[in-house]
């Protein structure tokens, strides 16, 4: 007689499976996380559809000067500055557009916050939507100026169905009426291609600070240290950060 | 039978624990990726002290609600609940079997293959944040994710399809009779 028949195994399996298994979780994240971004940029616009490869410099110490070229809603001169890079039909942007917004409410006032926005459409995910409305928000900067940017980018947050579900053709003449542009104006400007390089240059400084999605976000505190912001943050984990900002000076 | 099974291996106070640590820690594990390169900074930081570094963390936490859509969420709390039960029951029967050869091969293979699949599929697969769009994109295959039906998350879903299975597999062994046959 013998106990019931169960095959002879290595002891060492089960062990060296879930080693097997880290290992290829942590090569992920380390390859993931050491590769720019290669975003392909479809411009809608006659434009080649592939981006321009930065350095794979990955360093949020690579974060563009904020200048009064960008789109700032606060104190410019604000001791802390979160430089968001964004996708108009991300879900989790639409999220973080939210807290941001909260951010400010608590912040903004008294000039300690500064939170500057900057393009960074995933064409590969939200085909031709994400770049048009990009595009879009930049024709309505040029002419209504940082108001009308933050009112057309507010607004298509708030009606956004995202992920490319958005109806951009409605929303977008809805939203210039609405900011107070002038339409013939703004569909001249849209259709001129003149912002692609611009927001090519956004993608590229998201990618060279590490950006690998959206939201990706660079906190820049008083001192000049930066920190990364992945992913749509709760607010409670943002102020924290703010916190630790101030505490640097 | 199964659910007897169950019983009787989370009333023990050592398992219960067991499962507990494990299940937090694959949770966390998941929940704090995304935030791994910004933890990093902050313990570069000397200035920084490491009780703000725990109060960003536990902070961190709330990113479940945040950073994940409701599926997402749903299935990243699951995977971790299998797999702390997977970890508790092989612990369980691997102390009942002591000393006497066995094959978890299946066990083994269903189990990391579900925590693995599940790891990709969390996080926001739509927007390219997580593991499965990093090495998509590494192999220039991103916009595969846009032709997913759910933009990714399958992945957990199989994750858990699989941890399921790896269970059932586990607890048929530990209820399987010590039998003499001829």
């Amino acid at each position: 007689m013998e106990e019931t028949t169960q095959k002879q195994t290595n002891p060492y399996l089960i062990p060296a499976a879930i080693l097997i298994a880290g290992a290829f979780v942590a090569a992920a994240l380390y390859f993931g996380g050491s590769a720019p971004t290669p975003v392909a940029v479809g411009t809608g616009n006659n434009q080649p559809a592939v981006a321009q490869q930065p350095e794979p410099t990955g360093s949020t110490n690579s974060v563009r000067p904020v200048t009064s070229e960008d789109h700032i809603k606060g104190n410019p001169d604000a001791p802390i500055k979160i430089v968001e890079y964004s996708d108009f039909e991300c879900p989790f942007c639409k999220r973080f557009h939210d807290t941001m917004n909260e951010v400010m409410d608590k912040y903004g006032d008294s000039g300690e916050v500064a939170w500057v926005f900057r393009q960074f459409p995933l064409e590969q995910l939200h085909p031709v939507k994400a770049q048009a409305v990009a595009v879009a928000s930049e024709c309505a900067a040029e002419q209504g100026g940082n108001d009308a940017f933050w009112k057309f980018t507010d607004g298509y947050f708030d009606v956004t169905l995202t992920n490319n579900r958005t109806d951009i053709e409605t929303v977008i003449p809805q939203l210039v009426k609405e900011a107070g542009l002038d339409q013939a104006a703004f569909q001249t400007c849209f259709e001129s291609g003149k912002y692609d390089d611009h927001i090519e240059a956004d993608i590229a400084n998201a990618v060279e600070t590490g950006g690998r999605g959206t939201p990706w976000s660079v906190m820049i505190g008083p001192d000049g240290k930066t920190y990364p912001v992945n992913g749509a943050q709760p607010l409670a984990a943002i102020e924290q950060l703010i916190s630790i900002a101030k505490n640097e000076q | 039978m199964y659910v007897k099974t169950l019983g009787v291996v989370f009333a023990k106070p050592l398992y219960a624990t067991l499962f507990l640590v494990i299940s937090f820690f694959v949770l966390s594990v998941a929940i704090m990726l995304p935030h791994v390169g910004l933890i990093r900074t902050l313990w570069q930081y000397e200035s920084v002290s490491v009780v703000e570094i725990l109060l960003l963390i536990a902070n961190l936490y709330g990113s479940l609600g945040t950073n994940f859509t409701i599926l997402s969420a749903s299935y990243t709390v699951v995977i971790a609940l299998l797999f702390g039960m997977q970890v508790t029951l092989l612990a369980y029967y691997l102390k009942s079997i002591r000393n006497k050869a066995t094959n978890l091969t299946s066990v083994g293979a269903s189990g990391v293959g579900g925590l693995i699949s599940g790891f990709f599929g969390i996080g926001c697969a739509s927007c390219g944040t997580f593991l499965l769009s990093s090495i998509l994109v590494l192999f220039g295959a991103g916009g595969l994710l846009a032709w997913l039906p759910f933009g990714g998350e399958e992945f957990g879903l199989i994750g858990i399809g699989l941890l399921v299975y790896a269970n059932y597999l586990i607890i048929k062994k530990i209820d399987a009779p010590k039998v003499c046959t001829s």
